[in-house]
């Protein structure tokens, strides 16, 4: 049977994912581009139907630390923001990775650093990828380069959450946040039940019954060696995550001499700027990370080791670069091309660069 | 043969961003000097002899404020 299709903005998909999922609460704050993930929650009014809080918090702090509160009980929770608005999440997003909790977060980047502008960007791979927050954890990253993307991310990023008691973030951008294109939506799933939560989560802050001792929800632990051994079991997840969960699309790579890398928005541009380099005759392909953490090291290193070059493509001065120099252990010559500051690249100024690449 | 276009625009969805402006080509549409209840200048279609209905300006819209209708000529 057909699935039931959407016309949406990015951020709207986002809102009618979480609601579709069993989302049990959202909690955040409105920044340009991404209050209609807030204000789309807020006009479906899913706390009449499925029962989902929806909360405008009186800051984004506040927001994760409901986020942190309502992952304490096992719940399905989330928040949304953008740029300096996920730079106040940060001490938040350690604490949840730190006590070992599923949420997930989603950040709509815009051009910085600072206030910068409201036009898009992806200038906190940084930021999302290397830890915004402080401490050894990492946030398992999706990037989407499309609507339906917005919306399948949301369901997988919390079943990654939940699946490695860890954070997850959709690291979007102001153009897929904006843009409207067709959805498939699912039929609702319906939230938990108490009792699907006491089996799915045993570690939840749940009011203590007779049959276990105290969940005991925190990220402190005072006695440094049995911090080491926390961050061990930590460190564990992170490895599995990495074998198991690295996700990519690979365009056009098989007979290519040369490969684009790029995700989100950028990357549609280099799919238009593969083929405006085809029709020249320059066999070009694109490698699209759709997890950036875990990176698909194994398929750049498989892909791009053959290449004769590589061109990153990002709407920032270079922070993807270095990992995809990281893949192919510096032996294939990886440059950068970028417009940064909220000014996205043209399909033609994308040919460019990398036409001044292949005659260096 | 030609297209003749006409465009209906929900000025109250219109926050005026002016993006669908940049993507018309024929300059037809432009922000009014009147402001909707929310105090956004919303479009307004300024030479409607020059619109052909080629849609450019509700593909881009980031609301879908605007239904864009056509006849052959």
């Amino acid at each position: 049977m057909a699935k039931e299709l959407k016309l949406l903005k990015g951020n709207q998909a986002i809102a009618e994912a979480a609601i579709r999922c069993g989302c049990d609460g959202y909690f955040g704050y409105p920044i340009t581009p991404q209050s209609e993930v807030l204000e789309h929650l807020m006009a479906e009014r899913p706390y009449l139907t499925t029962g989902m809080v929806v909360l405008q918090a009186e800051s984004e702090a506040a927001s994760i630390n409901m986020v942190y509160g309502g992952a304490a009980t096992g719940k399905k929770v989330m928040t949304s923001s953008s740029s300096p608005g996920i730079s106040l999440m940060q001490e938040g997003l350690s604490y949840i990775a730190g006590a070992e909790l599923p949420a997930l977060c989603v950040n709509v980047v815009r051009g910085g650093p600072g206030l910068g502008t409201i036009q898009p960007s992806q200038s906190d791979y940084f930021q999302t990828t290397k830890g915004g927050g402080h401490g050894d954890y990492r946030l398992i990253t999706l990037a989407p380069a499309s609507v339906q993307e917005m919306y399948d991310f949301v369901k997988l990023g919390f079943d990654l959450a939940f699946k490695y008691r860890n954070p997850a973030i959709i690291l979007s951008d102001g153009v897929i946040g904006q843009v409207m294109e067709k959805v498939e939506v699912d039929d609702y799933i319906p939230r938990r039940t108490n009792e699907e939560i006491a089996k799915e989560c045993p570690w939840a802050a749940m009011g203590k019954p007779a049959s276990r001792g105290h969940n005991i929800v925190t990220s402190l632990e005072l006695e440094a060696l049995k911090q080491e051994k926390i961050n061990d079991r930590i460190q564990a997840k992170y490895r599995e995550c990495e074998e198991k969960e690295a996700r990519h699309e690979a365009i056009h790579c098989d007979d290519a001499e040369y490969i684009f890398v790029a995700y989100g928005s950028a990357a549609r541009i280099c799919q238009k700027a593969v083929e405006l380099a085809r029709a020249e005759g320059i066999k070009v392909g694109l490698i699209r990370p759709i997890t950036l953490w875990p990176f698909p090291t194994k398929a750049i290193r498989e892909i791009g080791g053959r290449m004769k070059k590589i061109l990153s493509v990002e709407m920032s001065a270079g922070q993807m670069i270095e990992d995809i120099k990281l893949a192919v252990d510096c032996k294939v010559p990886v440059e950068h091309f970028g417009r940064y500051g909220g000014v996205i690249p043209t399909p033609i100024e994308v040919l460019e660069a990398l036409k001044k690449l292949i005659n260096k | 043969m030609a297209f003749k276009g006409a465009l209906v625009i929900d000025t109250e969805k219109c926050k005026g961003c002016a993006v669908c402006i940049t993507g018309c080509p024929n300059k037809c549409i432009a922000l009014s000097k009147k402001v909707n209840a929310k105090g956004y200048n919303y479009l307004e279609l300024v030479d409607e002899n020059a619109c052909v209905g080629c849609a450019s300006c509700a593909v881009i819209c980031p609301d879908g404020v605007i239904e864009v209708y056509r006849v052959k000529e």
